[in-house]
Protein backbone atom coordinates (compact mmCIF):
# COMPACT_ATOMS: atom_id res chain seq x y z
CA UNK A 1 0.00 0.00 0.00
CA UNK A 2 2.62 2.40 1.17
CA UNK A 3 4.90 1.63 -1.69
CA UNK A 4 2.05 2.17 -4.13
CA UNK A 5 1.43 5.58 -2.63
CA UNK A 6 5.10 6.47 -2.95
CA UNK A 7 5.16 5.26 -6.49
CA UNK A 8 2.08 7.30 -7.32
CA UNK A 9 3.45 10.44 -5.70
CA UNK A 10 6.76 10.01 -7.40
CA UNK A 11 4.97 9.37 -10.67
CA UNK A 12 2.87 12.51 -10.37
CA UNK A 13 5.86 14.55 -9.33
CA UNK A 14 7.85 13.23 -12.25
CA UNK A 15 5.01 13.95 -14.63
CA UNK A 16 4.72 17.48 -13.28
CA UNK A 17 8.45 17.97 -13.63
CA UNK A 18 8.49 16.70 -17.18
CA UNK A 19 5.59 19.01 -18.04
CA UNK A 20 7.36 21.92 -16.39
CA UNK A 21 10.56 21.23 -18.32
CA UNK A 22 8.51 20.84 -21.45
CA UNK A 23 6.79 24.17 -20.93
CA UNK A 24 10.08 25.85 -20.12
CA UNK A 25 11.67 24.21 -23.15
CA UNK A 26 8.84 25.30 -25.38
CA UNK A 27 9.08 28.78 -23.95
CA UNK A 28 12.81 28.99 -24.59
CA UNK A 29 12.39 27.51 -28.06
CA UNK A 30 9.81 30.20 -28.67
CA UNK A 31 12.22 32.81 -27.37
CA UNK A 32 14.95 31.52 -29.65
CA UNK A 33 12.67 31.57 -32.66
CA UNK A 34 11.69 35.12 -31.87
CA UNK A 35 15.30 36.13 -31.44
CA UNK A 36 16.15 34.55 -34.80
CA UNK A 37 13.32 36.39 -36.44
CA UNK A 38 14.46 39.62 -34.84
CA UNK A 39 18.03 39.09 -36.04
CA UNK A 40 16.80 38.70 -39.61
CA UNK A 41 14.51 41.72 -39.40
CA UNK A 42 17.28 43.85 -37.94
CA UNK A 43 19.78 42.86 -40.63
CA UNK A 44 17.28 43.80 -43.28
CA UNK A 45 16.39 47.16 -41.78
CA UNK A 46 20.07 47.94 -41.28
CA UNK A 47 20.77 47.12 -44.94
CA UNK A 48 17.92 49.41 -45.90
CA UNK A 49 19.54 52.22 -43.94
CA UNK A 50 22.80 51.61 -45.80
CA UNK A 51 21.02 51.42 -49.14
CA UNK A 52 18.97 54.51 -48.30
CA UNK A 53 22.05 56.66 -47.81
CA UNK A 54 23.67 55.23 -50.93
CA UNK A 55 20.53 56.12 -52.88
CA UNK A 56 20.37 59.62 -51.38
CA UNK A 57 23.97 60.39 -52.34
CA UNK A 58 23.35 58.96 -55.81
CA UNK A 59 20.20 61.04 -56.22
CA UNK A 60 21.97 64.27 -55.26
CA UNK A 61 24.72 63.45 -57.74
CA UNK A 62 22.76 62.08 -60.65
CA UNK A 63 20.17 64.85 -60.61
CA UNK A 64 22.70 67.54 -59.70
CA UNK A 65 20.52 68.63 -56.77
CA UNK A 66 21.46 71.81 -54.89
CA UNK A 67 21.80 69.75 -51.72
CA UNK A 68 25.51 69.10 -51.77
CA UNK A 69 25.66 70.21 -48.13
CA UNK A 70 23.69 67.07 -47.28
CA UNK A 71 26.29 64.77 -48.77
CA UNK A 72 28.47 64.74 -45.66
CA UNK A 73 25.47 63.84 -43.49
CA UNK A 74 24.61 60.89 -45.71
CA UNK A 75 28.22 59.77 -45.90
CA UNK A 76 28.60 59.93 -42.12
CA UNK A 77 25.37 58.05 -41.62
CA UNK A 78 26.54 55.45 -44.12
CA UNK A 79 29.88 55.05 -42.37
CA UNK A 80 28.21 54.76 -38.98
CA UNK A 81 25.81 52.11 -40.24
CA UNK A 82 28.60 50.25 -42.00
CA UNK A 83 30.24 49.71 -38.62
CA UNK A 84 27.12 47.92 -37.40
CA UNK A 85 27.03 45.39 -40.21
CA UNK A 86 29.33 42.86 -38.56
CA UNK A 87 27.37 43.06 -35.29
CA UNK A 88 24.12 42.36 -37.12
CA UNK A 89 25.48 38.98 -38.22
CA UNK A 90 26.85 37.83 -34.90
CA UNK A 91 23.84 35.61 -34.37
CA UNK A 92 23.84 32.76 -36.85
CA UNK A 93 20.43 32.50 -38.48
CA UNK A 94 20.19 30.88 -41.87
CA UNK A 95 16.62 29.62 -41.93
CA UNK A 96 13.58 31.78 -42.48
CA UNK A 97 12.82 34.86 -44.53
CA UNK A 98 16.44 35.73 -45.22
CA UNK A 99 18.87 36.03 -48.10
CA UNK A 100 21.91 35.61 -45.88
CA UNK A 101 24.15 32.80 -47.09
CA UNK A 102 25.42 30.24 -44.56
CA UNK A 103 28.90 31.11 -45.88
CA UNK A 104 28.78 34.19 -43.62
CA UNK A 105 29.45 31.88 -40.68
CA UNK A 106 31.27 29.12 -42.54
CA UNK A 107 33.81 31.61 -43.88
CA UNK A 108 33.69 34.04 -41.00
CA UNK A 109 37.17 35.44 -41.65
CA UNK A 110 36.40 36.27 -45.24
CA UNK A 111 33.11 37.85 -44.21
CA UNK A 112 34.90 39.95 -41.60
CA UNK A 113 37.33 41.12 -44.27
CA UNK A 114 34.45 42.22 -46.49
CA UNK A 115 32.64 44.12 -43.77
CA UNK A 116 35.95 45.75 -42.87
CA UNK A 117 36.32 46.83 -46.50
CA UNK A 118 32.93 48.52 -46.34
CA UNK A 119 33.96 50.34 -43.17
CA UNK A 120 37.17 51.50 -44.84
CA UNK A 121 35.52 52.70 -48.04
CA UNK A 122 32.67 54.49 -46.25
CA UNK A 123 35.15 56.21 -43.92
CA UNK A 124 36.99 57.44 -47.03
CA UNK A 125 33.65 58.55 -48.46
CA UNK A 126 33.12 60.82 -45.44
CA UNK A 127 36.49 62.46 -46.01
CA UNK A 128 35.83 62.94 -49.70
CA UNK A 129 32.32 64.31 -49.04
CA UNK A 130 33.86 66.94 -46.75
CA UNK A 131 36.08 68.25 -49.54
CA UNK A 132 33.00 68.85 -51.74
CA UNK A 133 34.94 67.64 -54.75
CA UNK A 134 32.21 66.03 -56.86
CA UNK A 135 34.71 64.31 -59.12
CA UNK A 136 36.44 62.55 -56.25
CA UNK A 137 33.06 61.75 -54.74
CA UNK A 138 32.03 59.97 -57.93
CA UNK A 139 35.13 57.80 -57.78
CA UNK A 140 34.67 57.02 -54.09
CA UNK A 141 30.99 56.18 -54.58
CA UNK A 142 32.03 53.63 -57.14
CA UNK A 143 34.56 52.18 -54.69
CA UNK A 144 31.87 52.02 -52.02
CA UNK A 145 29.50 50.26 -54.39
CA UNK A 146 32.25 47.75 -55.07
CA UNK A 147 32.58 47.11 -51.35
CA UNK A 148 28.83 46.40 -51.16
CA UNK A 149 29.06 44.06 -54.13
CA UNK A 150 32.23 42.44 -52.84
CA UNK A 151 30.26 41.09 -49.91
CA UNK A 152 26.97 40.46 -51.71
CA UNK A 153 28.79 38.34 -54.28
CA UNK A 154 29.38 35.43 -51.95
CA UNK A 155 27.33 36.18 -48.89
CA UNK A 156 23.91 37.18 -50.19
CA UNK A 157 21.65 34.83 -52.10
CA UNK A 158 21.27 35.81 -55.75
CA UNK A 159 17.90 37.30 -56.66
CA UNK A 160 16.88 34.03 -58.29
CA UNK A 161 16.99 32.35 -54.89
CA UNK A 162 15.66 35.21 -52.80
CA UNK A 163 13.26 34.28 -50.02
CA UNK A 164 10.98 37.00 -51.34
CA UNK A 165 10.18 34.74 -54.25
CA UNK A 166 10.21 31.41 -52.48
CA UNK A 167 7.52 32.69 -50.15
CA UNK A 168 5.41 33.66 -53.17
CA UNK A 169 4.47 37.30 -52.43
CA UNK A 170 7.13 39.39 -54.05
CA UNK A 171 8.00 42.79 -52.61
CA UNK B 1 24.36 71.26 -59.42
CA UNK B 2 24.47 70.32 -63.07
CA UNK B 3 28.18 70.81 -62.69
CA UNK B 4 28.37 68.42 -59.79
CA UNK B 5 26.83 65.71 -61.86
CA UNK B 6 28.89 66.15 -64.99
CA UNK B 7 32.02 66.50 -62.90
CA UNK B 8 31.16 63.25 -61.15
CA UNK B 9 30.72 61.59 -64.47
CA UNK B 10 33.95 63.14 -65.74
CA UNK B 11 35.76 61.75 -62.71
CA UNK B 12 34.42 58.28 -63.30
CA UNK B 13 35.47 58.50 -66.90
CA UNK B 14 38.91 59.76 -65.90
CA UNK B 15 39.44 56.95 -63.41
CA UNK B 16 38.41 54.39 -65.98
CA UNK B 17 40.67 55.98 -68.56
CA UNK B 18 43.59 55.75 -66.16
CA UNK B 19 42.94 52.08 -65.57
CA UNK B 20 42.81 51.41 -69.26
CA UNK B 21 45.81 53.57 -70.13
CA UNK B 22 48.20 50.64 -70.11
CA UNK B 23 45.98 48.52 -72.28
CA UNK B 24 45.35 51.32 -74.72
CA UNK B 25 49.03 52.06 -75.28
CA UNK B 26 48.95 49.57 -78.12
CA UNK B 27 45.64 50.83 -79.40
CA UNK B 28 47.09 53.99 -80.82
CA UNK B 29 45.35 54.42 -84.13
CA UNK B 30 41.93 55.90 -84.64
CA UNK B 31 40.02 52.81 -85.71
CA UNK B 32 41.31 50.86 -82.72
CA UNK B 33 40.34 53.69 -80.39
CA UNK B 34 36.86 53.80 -81.86
CA UNK B 35 36.76 50.05 -81.66
CA UNK B 36 37.40 50.11 -77.97
CA UNK B 37 34.31 52.26 -77.55
CA UNK B 38 32.32 49.80 -79.68
CA UNK B 39 33.59 46.88 -77.62
CA UNK B 40 32.57 48.70 -74.46
CA UNK B 41 29.14 49.34 -75.92
CA UNK B 42 29.00 45.57 -76.43
CA UNK B 43 29.49 45.10 -72.70
CA UNK B 44 33.22 44.60 -73.05
CA UNK B 45 32.67 41.18 -74.64
CA UNK B 46 33.00 39.96 -71.07
CA UNK B 47 31.66 36.50 -71.89
CA UNK B 48 35.00 35.91 -73.64
CA UNK B 49 36.88 36.56 -70.40
CA UNK B 50 37.16 33.63 -68.02
CA UNK B 51 37.73 35.62 -64.86
CA UNK B 52 37.03 32.80 -62.41
CA UNK B 53 39.04 30.28 -64.39
CA UNK B 54 42.07 32.55 -64.41
CA UNK B 55 42.01 33.04 -68.17
CA UNK B 56 43.26 36.30 -69.65
CA UNK B 57 40.86 39.00 -70.80
CA UNK B 58 39.08 38.01 -74.02
CA UNK B 59 41.04 34.75 -74.23
CA UNK B 60 37.84 32.67 -73.99
CA UNK B 61 37.07 29.53 -72.02
CA UNK B 62 34.30 30.96 -69.90
CA UNK B 63 31.49 28.50 -69.25
CA UNK B 64 28.07 29.74 -70.33
CA UNK B 65 25.40 27.66 -68.67
CA UNK B 66 22.30 27.47 -70.87
CA UNK B 67 19.21 25.24 -70.97
CA UNK B 68 20.94 23.38 -73.82
CA UNK B 69 24.14 22.60 -72.01
CA UNK B 70 27.37 24.36 -71.17
CA UNK B 71 29.07 26.33 -73.90
CA UNK B 72 32.60 27.71 -73.67
CA UNK B 73 33.40 31.09 -75.15
CA UNK B 74 36.26 31.37 -77.61
CA UNK B 75 39.61 33.13 -77.65
CA UNK B 76 39.16 36.45 -79.47
CA UNK B 77 42.66 37.78 -78.87
CA UNK B 78 44.83 38.05 -82.01
CA UNK B 79 46.81 34.90 -81.29
CA UNK B 80 47.31 33.28 -84.72
CA UNK B 81 47.05 29.67 -83.45
CA UNK B 82 44.37 29.73 -80.76
CA UNK B 83 42.71 33.12 -81.32
CA UNK B 84 41.50 35.14 -84.30
CA UNK B 85 44.89 36.46 -85.39
CA UNK B 86 44.62 35.03 -88.92
CA UNK B 87 41.12 36.26 -89.61
CA UNK B 88 40.55 38.66 -92.48
CA UNK B 89 38.20 41.62 -92.23
CA UNK B 90 35.53 39.84 -94.20
CA UNK B 91 35.82 36.71 -92.07
CA UNK B 92 35.38 38.78 -88.94
CA UNK B 93 32.38 40.62 -90.38
CA UNK B 94 30.80 37.35 -91.47
CA UNK B 95 31.29 35.80 -88.03
CA UNK B 96 29.79 38.79 -86.26
CA UNK B 97 26.85 39.43 -88.55
CA UNK B 98 26.09 36.06 -90.02
CA UNK B 99 27.22 33.62 -87.37
CA UNK B 100 29.61 31.69 -89.62
CA UNK B 101 33.17 30.75 -88.69
CA UNK B 102 35.97 31.21 -91.26
CA UNK B 103 35.71 27.47 -92.10
CA UNK B 104 32.00 27.94 -92.80
CA UNK B 105 30.47 26.17 -89.81
CA UNK B 106 27.66 27.92 -87.99
CA UNK B 107 28.03 29.16 -84.45
CA UNK B 108 25.60 28.20 -81.75
CA UNK B 109 23.41 31.21 -80.96
CA UNK B 110 24.97 31.44 -77.53
CA UNK B 111 27.23 33.75 -79.53
CA UNK B 112 24.85 36.67 -80.06
CA UNK B 113 25.24 37.08 -83.80
CA UNK B 114 21.46 37.40 -84.19
CA UNK B 115 21.91 40.77 -82.43
CA UNK B 116 25.27 41.74 -83.94
CA UNK B 117 23.74 41.28 -87.39
CA UNK B 118 22.33 44.76 -86.90
CA UNK B 119 25.76 46.38 -86.54
CA UNK B 120 27.15 48.77 -89.11
CA UNK B 121 30.32 47.99 -91.12
CA UNK B 122 32.30 50.73 -89.49
CA UNK B 123 31.55 49.54 -85.96
CA UNK B 124 32.34 45.91 -86.70
CA UNK B 125 35.64 46.73 -88.37
CA UNK B 126 36.62 49.19 -85.65
CA UNK B 127 35.99 46.45 -83.12
CA UNK B 128 38.28 44.13 -85.05
CA UNK B 129 40.96 46.83 -85.23
CA UNK B 130 40.80 47.19 -81.47
CA UNK B 131 40.93 43.44 -80.81
CA UNK B 132 43.92 43.16 -83.13
CA UNK B 133 45.70 45.95 -81.22
CA UNK B 134 45.65 43.86 -78.04
CA UNK B 135 48.32 41.44 -76.92
CA UNK B 136 47.69 37.93 -78.25
CA UNK B 137 47.00 35.30 -75.59
CA UNK B 138 47.67 31.67 -76.33
CA UNK B 139 44.77 29.64 -75.03
CA UNK B 140 43.14 26.72 -76.79
CA UNK B 141 39.39 26.82 -77.23
CA UNK B 142 37.48 24.29 -75.21
CA UNK B 143 34.83 22.10 -76.86
CA UNK B 144 31.25 22.74 -75.81
CA UNK B 145 29.52 20.50 -73.36
CA UNK B 146 26.00 20.53 -74.76
CA UNK B 147 23.43 17.78 -74.72
CA UNK B 148 22.50 15.98 -77.93
CA UNK B 149 21.18 17.05 -80.34
CA UNK B 150 22.51 20.48 -79.37
CA UNK B 151 25.99 19.09 -79.20
CA UNK B 152 25.92 18.33 -82.91
CA UNK B 153 27.44 20.91 -85.16
CA UNK B 154 24.65 20.37 -87.66
CA UNK B 155 22.21 21.57 -84.99
CA UNK B 156 23.79 25.02 -85.10
CA UNK B 157 23.40 25.12 -88.88
CA UNK B 158 19.81 23.93 -88.68
CA UNK B 159 19.01 26.48 -86.01
CA UNK B 160 20.58 29.23 -88.06
CA UNK B 161 18.67 28.19 -91.14
CA UNK B 162 15.37 28.11 -89.25
CA UNK B 163 15.63 31.14 -87.01
CA UNK B 164 18.17 33.57 -88.40
CA UNK B 165 17.98 36.22 -91.01
CA UNK B 166 20.77 38.76 -91.46
CA UNK B 167 19.32 42.23 -91.03
CA UNK B 168 21.18 45.51 -90.64
CA UNK B 169 19.67 48.00 -88.21
CA UNK B 170 17.41 50.43 -90.07
CA UNK B 171 16.72 53.76 -88.35
CA UNK B 172 13.08 54.74 -87.99
CA UNK B 173 12.74 58.16 -89.67
CA UNK B 174 9.65 58.90 -87.58
CA UNK B 175 11.75 58.81 -84.41
CA UNK B 176 14.39 61.15 -83.03
CA UNK B 177 18.11 60.53 -83.65
CA UNK B 178 18.47 59.89 -79.92
CA UNK B 179 15.81 57.16 -79.99
CA UNK B 180 17.41 55.57 -83.04
CA UNK B 181 20.81 55.61 -81.41
CA UNK B 182 19.31 53.95 -78.33
CA UNK B 183 17.49 51.37 -80.42
CA UNK B 184 20.68 50.56 -82.35
CA UNK B 185 22.71 50.16 -79.17
CA UNK B 186 20.12 48.08 -77.32
CA UNK B 187 19.16 45.79 -80.20
CA UNK B 188 22.49 45.39 -81.98
CA UNK B 189 25.73 46.39 -80.26
CA UNK B 190 24.85 46.09 -76.57
CA UNK B 191 22.77 42.98 -77.41
CA UNK B 192 20.52 43.51 -74.35
CA UNK B 193 17.83 41.26 -75.79
CA UNK B 194 20.07 38.21 -75.72
CA UNK B 195 19.67 37.94 -71.96
CA UNK B 196 16.63 40.10 -71.26
CA UNK B 197 14.21 38.67 -73.85
CA UNK B 198 12.56 35.33 -73.08
CA UNK B 199 13.34 32.54 -75.50
CA UNK B 200 11.08 30.09 -77.26
CA UNK B 201 11.54 26.37 -76.80
CA UNK B 202 14.17 26.05 -79.55
CA UNK B 203 16.10 28.95 -78.04
CA UNK B 204 15.11 31.77 -80.39
CA UNK B 205 14.25 35.17 -78.95
CA UNK B 206 10.51 35.58 -78.37
CA UNK B 207 10.26 39.00 -79.99
CA UNK B 208 6.62 39.37 -78.99
CA UNK B 209 7.98 39.78 -75.47
CA UNK B 210 10.98 41.95 -76.43
CA UNK B 211 13.12 42.75 -73.35
CA UNK B 212 10.42 41.46 -71.00
CA UNK B 213 12.93 39.53 -68.90
CA UNK B 214 14.09 35.94 -68.89
CA UNK B 215 14.60 33.27 -66.31
CA UNK B 216 17.22 31.63 -68.51
CA UNK B 217 19.88 34.28 -68.57
CA UNK B 218 23.47 33.19 -69.10
CA UNK B 219 25.16 31.27 -66.30
CA UNK B 220 21.73 30.38 -64.95
CA UNK B 221 21.07 33.95 -63.93
CA UNK B 222 17.81 35.75 -64.11
CA UNK B 223 17.60 38.73 -66.42
CA UNK B 224 14.98 41.25 -65.26
CA UNK B 225 12.18 42.75 -67.32
CA UNK B 226 13.41 46.00 -68.95
CA UNK B 227 10.07 47.19 -70.28
CA UNK B 228 8.32 50.06 -68.49
CA UNK B 229 5.76 47.85 -66.75
CA UNK B 230 5.35 49.33 -63.27
CA UNK B 231 4.95 46.02 -61.43
CA UNK B 232 7.26 43.59 -63.16
CA UNK B 233 9.51 45.87 -65.24
CA UNK B 234 11.39 49.10 -64.65
CA UNK B 235 8.40 51.40 -65.07
CA UNK B 236 9.28 53.24 -61.89
CA UNK B 237 12.83 54.02 -63.03
CA UNK B 238 13.46 57.47 -64.48
CA UNK B 239 15.72 57.89 -67.48
CA UNK B 240 18.29 59.32 -65.10
CA UNK B 241 18.02 56.16 -62.98
CA UNK B 242 18.68 54.01 -66.04
CA UNK B 243 21.67 56.05 -67.19
CA UNK B 244 23.16 56.13 -63.68
CA UNK B 245 22.65 52.41 -63.25
CA UNK B 246 24.41 51.61 -66.52
CA UNK B 247 27.25 53.87 -65.48
CA UNK B 248 27.71 52.75 -61.87
CA UNK B 249 25.82 49.49 -61.36
CA UNK B 250 23.82 51.16 -58.61
CA UNK B 251 20.08 50.57 -58.51
CA UNK B 252 17.61 53.34 -57.65
CA UNK B 253 17.11 51.93 -54.14
CA UNK B 254 20.83 52.13 -53.38
CA UNK B 255 21.48 48.41 -53.90
CA UNK B 256 24.19 47.16 -56.23
CA UNK B 257 23.84 44.76 -59.14
CA UNK B 258 25.50 41.35 -59.20
CA UNK B 259 26.61 38.68 -61.58
CA UNK B 260 27.21 39.16 -65.27
CA UNK B 261 25.48 42.57 -65.28
CA UNK B 262 28.05 43.87 -62.85
CA UNK B 263 30.83 42.69 -65.15
CA UNK B 264 29.39 44.11 -68.36
CA UNK B 265 28.95 47.47 -66.63
CA UNK B 266 32.48 47.42 -65.27
CA UNK B 267 34.12 46.43 -68.54
CA UNK B 268 31.59 47.89 -70.92
CA UNK B 269 28.46 49.96 -70.48
CA UNK B 270 29.94 51.99 -67.62
CA UNK B 271 32.34 53.56 -70.11
CA UNK B 272 29.67 54.74 -72.55
CA UNK B 273 29.36 58.46 -73.17
CA UNK B 274 26.51 60.19 -71.36
CA UNK B 275 24.67 60.76 -74.65
CA UNK B 276 24.60 57.01 -75.36
CA UNK B 277 23.34 56.22 -71.86
CA UNK B 278 20.56 58.78 -72.29
CA UNK B 279 19.74 57.32 -75.69
CA UNK B 280 19.41 53.83 -74.23
CA UNK B 281 17.19 55.21 -71.46
CA UNK B 282 15.00 57.06 -73.96
CA UNK B 283 14.60 53.92 -76.05
CA UNK B 284 13.76 51.70 -73.07
CA UNK B 285 11.20 54.23 -71.88
CA UNK B 286 9.51 54.13 -75.27
CA UNK B 287 8.93 50.37 -75.22
CA UNK B 288 5.45 48.97 -74.74
CA UNK B 289 5.17 47.73 -71.16
CA UNK B 290 4.99 43.95 -70.97
CA UNK B 291 3.77 42.28 -67.83
CA UNK B 292 6.17 39.44 -67.19
CA UNK B 293 7.46 38.49 -63.78
CA UNK B 294 10.65 36.71 -64.72
CA UNK B 295 11.38 36.03 -61.07
CA UNK B 296 8.11 34.23 -60.54
CA UNK B 297 8.65 32.32 -63.74
CA UNK B 298 12.06 31.28 -62.50
CA UNK B 299 10.57 30.02 -59.27
CA UNK B 300 7.95 28.10 -61.21
CA UNK B 301 10.68 26.39 -63.20
CA UNK B 302 12.38 25.35 -60.01
CA UNK B 303 9.31 23.70 -58.57
CA UNK B 304 9.31 21.32 -61.47
CA UNK B 305 12.99 21.07 -61.84
CA UNK B 306 16.25 20.43 -60.19
CA UNK B 307 16.03 21.40 -56.59
CA UNK B 308 18.81 19.03 -55.78
CA UNK B 309 21.06 20.83 -58.17
CA UNK B 310 20.92 24.02 -56.15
Amino acid sequence: MHSIRIALTTGIAAALLVTAIGVAGAASAQDAAKADEGAIKYRQSLMESVGGDMASISNIMKYGLPLTGNLVVHAESLAAHAKLVSTAFERKVTAGQTDAEPAIWAKADEFKEKTKALETETAKLVEVAKTSDPAALGVQMKATGKACGGCHDNFRKPKEESFKRKGGGGE
Amino acid sequence: MKRARSAGIAALTAAIAALLAAASARAGDGAAQRGRAVLEAAGGCTCHSDVKGGGGPLAGGRAMKTPFGVFYSTNITPDPETGIGRWSDSEFVRAMREGLAPDGHAYFPVFPYPSFTGMGDEDVLAMKAYLFSLAPVRRENRPHDAWPPFSWRIAASAWRWMFFEPRRFAPDPARTPEWNRGAYLVAAVAHCGECHTPRTLPGALDRSRWLAGSKDGPEGELAPNLTPDADTGIGLWTKTDIAWFLQTGQLPDGDDTEGLMKEVIEHGYGHLPESDLQAIAAYLHSLPPVRNDALAEHEHGHEHGDESAE
